[in-house]
């Protein structure tokens, strides 16, 4: 039965790689059954290559599972064309991606513009918004910095704060401190624990011990399933 | 943001290739737009220079084809197989004025280009003539008789050959001729010719009894079939051809002509736009990655579509505007060369490109539209790559 309270649910998750012409077909999910409750810090956890980005970017959207269903606000985009694909992702969900991709010929604000623009907030208001999130990330002073002029861990602030421009329920995030120092990894998961503070639902596949031990609820994947469901 | 800013980023980020590609639809629509100038102007000026023949038609030898037709338009020589004694006969009819015509190009020595150059020199009856055409002089005096042993010259001649009145000018050798007037510009072959009385062409030209043509126009064109008739029967071997019947000649080979030019301009526009397509390509094959973020951001294949379109279209409107300007600075440049270097038809013509707003108009939008067409294939390959697809290989 359905978890009322779950603002994300897979059914029977499945996903095939084939290898181009080649018989070799790669199983990276192999049914897998998730639950991921309303406003929850919940982390991914498991060995590389088993799965993890493949649920996360399933769960977002950004590929379609070969069979099962992915329940968003219980809309199964499974069934959703592109576009309409598109649509949740701009109104439910927000990504944060271990290389931080940046659109690099914008400055950090234009990112942010941009993804409000895509979202459908009017130009003259872009800006405002832009500002106070760069300011939540302490980053309001770079506004005008290209990314390349960013070092990594104020680009995966403004990749942080890109992803709340649209002010969506769900964050995913893949490895956010994957490719940062230790420094500034701590500084970026005090940003994501301050944005969960803030109602969001946030969802991280990791490595790191250090932000897994903080999950509410903690996800194993293994060989392509579910191994552990809190 | 909105996504003309984000286009006008993209397209400025790689500045080299933007210009380069930018630079081959400019060339194309230049070419397009100098040539159709000069074709269209050229088309002007063989029209005005028709009707400035002042008559309704004109009598040529009756085994003249249509190409040596033309000549009479542009000054060139054609043969003088008509007798003066069949000027006299049409002259005779009643209802018909008639001016006889003896034509030759001459090699004439023009000092300030140091070499000879190939002048229509024109004998005609000058009280007849002048009364026929209506010419005034802008400068000295018009002929005094109708043997008088002189030169008037057109307004383009005394350009060319920087002559004054009093000057003589070196017809034929051993023979030089005072110039005793200028004429006011006519707007036809004329402005381009030297003229002198008939008596004293045939001497020079050793055609004694000759003509080359005749213009003729009679006091009502509603009777022009009788008069046709009465001159096919009051002289033997004469043609008659109008004026209209002349320029749908000389147009049909100017438009053949201008096909083929433009076929050329077209060659350069299928270069360019397949130089739109590789950066198009370029641009889809290195923004993979972007492109896949823009979908993680919520961005649906119909804007990703219209934002590589959008960016094609730029190419167009940009280089349509500048091949316009580029192509018609060149037309002004070029059509002087063009008249001045031809040996025959378009000799002294006055072929400056005069700024066409239909045409302007069209070539923007020709190479809007051909940018955008351009854009489509490269557009449809970014919309339709998956957003997992373009991060991973992005």
């Amino acid at each position: 039965m359905a978890d009322t309270n779950a603002i994300i649910r897979t059914e029977a998750l499945q996903k095939v790689y084939s290898n181009g012409k080649s018989a070799v077909r790669t199983h990276a999910l192999r049914g897998v059954d998730l639950s991921i409750p309303r406003g929850g810090f919940s982390c991914i956890v498991g060995p590389s290559g088993h799965g993890k980005s493949t649920l996360l970017q399933l769960i977002g959207g950004l590929d379609r599972p070969t069979s099962g269903n992915v329940y968003i606000d219980d809309i199964n985009i499974a069934t959703l064309n592109r576009n309409k694909i598109a649509e949740v992702r701009a109104s439910k969900i927000g990504f944060v991606f271990q290389f931080f991709n940046l659109l690099p010929n914008l400055t950090a604000l234009e990112n942010l513009q941009t993804a409000m623009m895509l979202g459908g907030v009017k130009a003259k208001e872009q800006r405002s918004k832009a500002m106070e999130l760069l300011e939540l990330v302490g980053l309001s002073d770079k506004a005008s910095f290209l990314p390349n002029q960013l070092s990594g861990g104020q680009q995966q602030r403004v990749s942080i704060a890109r992803a709340l421009s649209n002010d969506p329920e769900i964050l995913l995030m893949d490895e956010p401190t994957g490719n940062l120092d230790s420094e500034s990894e701590k500084d970026v998961l005090e940003h994501i624990f301050a944005i969960h503070k803030r109602g969001k639902t946030v969802v991280i596949v990791t490595h790191n011990d250090t932000l897994a031990a903080r999950a509410e609820h903690l996800f194993v994947i293994k060989d392509g399933v579910l191994a552990k469901n809190p | 943001m909105n996504i003309l800013k984000l286009v006008a980023r993209n397209l400025l980020r790689r500045k080299g290739r933007f210009m380069f590609t930018l630079l081959g639809i400019t060339i194309g629509m230049a070419a397009f737009v100098a040539l159709l100038a000069i074709g269209g102007n050229m088309r002007n000026e063989v029209t005005a220079q028709t009707y400035a023949l002042g008559g309704g038609f004109v009598i040529v030898p009756d085994d003249l084809c249509v190409y040596n037709q033309i000549g009479i338009i542009t000054g060139e020589a054609i043969s003088e197989r008509l007798a003066y004694g069949e000027y006299e006969a049409i002259a005779a009819i009643d209802g018909i004025t008639v001016i006889p015509h003896l034509t030759r190009r001459m090699m004439i020595y023009n000092p300030t280009a140091g070499e000879n150059q190939a002048v229509p020199v024109t004998g005609q009856l000058p009280a007849e003539t002048q009364a026929f055409y209506g010419w005034e002089m802008s400068e000295g005096r018009y002929f005094e008789s109708q043997d008088e042993e002189a030169v008037i010259i057109g307004q383009s001649i005394k350009n060319r050959f920087k002559v004054e009145v009093g000057d003589k000018l070196p017809i034929k050798s051993g023979i030089e001729l005072e110039v005793i007037g200028v004429l006011k510009v006519t707007d036809g072959n004329d402005d381009a010719m030297v003229h002198m009385p008939i008596s004293v062409a045939q001497r020079v030209f050793d055609r004694e009894d000759s003509l080359s043509y005749m213009t003729a126009r009679v006091d009502d064109m509603r009777k022009f079939d009788d008069y046709q008739e009465q001159m096919l029967n009051a002289a033997n071997n004469i043609k008659i051809a109008t004026n209209e019947q002349m320029l749908g000649s000389v147009l049909m080979i100017l438009g053949s002509v201008e096909f083929t030019l433009q076929m050329v301009a077209g060659v350069a526009l299928v270069a360019a736009a397949f130089g739109i397509i590789n950066t198009m390509m370029t641009a889809v094959y290195e923004r993979r990655r972007e492109i896949g973020i823009m979908q993680a951001l919520g961005s649906k294949s119909r804007t990703i579509f219209a934002t590589f379109v959008l960016e094609s279209g730029l190419y167009g409107l940009f280089g349509g505007a500048l091949g316009v300007c580029v192509g018609y600075v060149s037309s002004l440049v070029i059509a002087p060369m063009v008249a001045e270097h031809s040996e025959t038809m378009l000799k002294g013509m006055e072929l400056g490109a005069k700024v066409d707003v239909q045409l302007v108009v069209t070539t923007i939008a020709f190479s809007l539209i051909i940018s955008v067409l351009s854009g489509l294939y490269p557009a449809w390959k970014a919309s339709k790559l998956t957003p997992v697809e373009a991060i991973s290989n992005g």
